[in-house]
């Protein structure tokens, strides 16, 4: 098997993610929920994690590290902590419907900075127009659908010298590029576990530079006699018990990306991607959404293949044993900027685990669908 | 060594980060659950250090931009009584 979509998921995981789960399962209890061995250990697990995360992420208190189920966990406490009815919000033309499903959902009034893929200059210039009708902004670091890189340092320095709070969707990025939140000044910064940070699936992370406004309330193990949320970062915003063997491994998953480091992953996935560009070439009806320059894009890559459905394309290559995603990928907004709404893409991406040969094997597969009359 | 005096810490996060840098600072320090009848809003952690070693987990806090609110003693009997900083 060879898996291919490691922007929903990454699959491959260090052997010491899994054992980890395992160990936690058996020995650790509930974090700030008791003072007895197995609650304890939980307890210094979790912190662990935290100041991993602080460390890869310049955070410098691990307390505003939270934890959350995922990324559009984290990005709706975000989110409802900064967005009400008709706040005006201005989003970048490739989010996610984990930024634009809430923002819809609270009645946000939302303006889309459009520019086209892989032009950061005209990314910029689209935000610099928009920015002062917006209270909030809201950007993502790298499109899932077709790992375009935004120039998040340079839509933060916007934000910062307009003040305005805005929040970074890592979702792609954690894990792959470097991400300074210290230096950023982001509000929030939401990313998943599972992906470039190689934890389970359930993990998800929020960095916290404002107190925010709890999504959800219960137990947090701490002001337990009051009845509203501690006012404290991370209780505040973690009501209820963790996943604590889900943080477990989560915690190998950042040790492993801090020991192999972001510059070297980054570099194995750009390197893939460049090859199966190389490779892709070949095939004159497949259609490659990619940088030219190389500076701009991450280890994702969409296709479509002429008059071919890109559904049809994912199950031919999944019978084969090739794990690609085809669709819309939860992002409309990101095709209706690319002109790719009504067909979708066909999607490929790899993990630090990905291999030349695996490309090859990948492209030759795609290759052989696209000749097909 | 008996670790007696109790630095009380606003979350079982803060005190873990607490314990840390003194540990870091080579002073020996517990995070544990606070004694129930020391807090005003319920359950709460702190860290436990020893007598000698008190002064100087004070001033490794404060030189770590750490809060504290708090200190008790427990004496031999289980008694708690605050300390005034």
């Amino acid at each position: 098997m060879i898996y291919l979509d490691s922007a929903a998921t990454s699959l491959q995981k260090p052997l010491s993610v899994g054992k980890a789960v395992h160990r936690a399962m058996y020995t650790a209890a509930s974090t700030g929920r008791g003072a007895h061995k197995p609650a304890m250990l939980a307890s210094e697990i979790v912190y662990n994690c935290r100041e991993e995360l602080a460390w890869l992420f310049n955070v410098s208190e691990p307390d505003n590290v939270v934890f959350t189920m995922n990324a559009t966990h984290a990005l709706n406490i975000a989110i409802n902590s900064l967005v009400n009815s008709g706040t005006r919000v201005l989003i970048s033309g490739y989010e996610h419907n984990s930024v634009t499903r809430p923002l819809y959902a609270r009645g946000a009034q939302v303006i889309v900075a459009r520019a086209p893929l892989f032009e950061p200059e005209a990314m910029v210039d689209s935000f610099r127009k928009t920015i002062d009708s917006a209270d909030v902004v809201i950007f993502t670091h790298v499109s899932n659908v077709f790992g375009y890189i935004l120039p998040i340092e340079r839509l933060a320095a916007l934000c910062r010298e307009r003040g305005k709070p805005f929040i970074i969707d890592a979702a792609q990025s954690a894990g792959v590029l470097p991400i300074d939140f210290a230096a950023l000044g982001a509000d929030f910064i939401a990313m998943p576990g599972h992906k470039g940070l190689l934890g389970p699936q359930g993990t998800g992370v929020l960095l916290c530079g404002s107190e925010g406004k709890p999504l959800m309330q219960g137990g947090s193990g701490s002001n337990s006699a009051l009845q509203e949320m501690p006012p404290f970062l991370p209780d505040r915003l973690e009501a209820g018990t963790l996943n604590v063997c889900g943080i477990a491994g989560l915690l190998e998953g950042v040790r492993y990306v801090k020991r192999r480091g972001i510059s070297d992953i980054f570099a194995h996935e750009v390197a893939l991607i460049r090859r199966l560009r190389h490779k892709l070439a070949a095939y004159q009806n497949i259609l490659q959404f990619a940088d030219e320059t190389g500076d701009n894009q991450s280890g994702v890559l969409s296709v479509i293949i002429r008059d071919k459905d890109s559904s049809d394309a994912a199950a031919y290559l999944g019978d084969r044993g090739i794990c690609v995603r085809s669709g819309l990928h939860c992002a409309p907004e990101a095709h209706r900027t690319a002109g790719t709404l009504n067909s979708g893409t066909v999607r490929l991406s790899v993990s630090p685990f990905t291999t030349q040969r695996e490309i090859d094997t990948a492209a030759q597969a795609l290759g052989k669908f696209a000749a097909i009359h | 060594m008996r670790l007696k005096y109790l630095i009380m810490c606003r979350s079982l996060t803060y005190a873990q980060r607490s314990a840390r840098a003194l540990e870091n600072a080579g002073i020996t320090a517990v995070v544990a659950k606070a004694p129930q009848g020391v807090t005003n809003a319920g359950c709460a952690y702190c860290v436990k250090v020893s007598e000698k070693r008190l002064q100087d987990a004070m001033r490794v806090m404060r030189a770590s931009g750490l809060e504290i609110t708090k200190v008790f003693e427990l004496n031999a009997s289980g008694e708690i009584t605050e300390v005034k900083l």
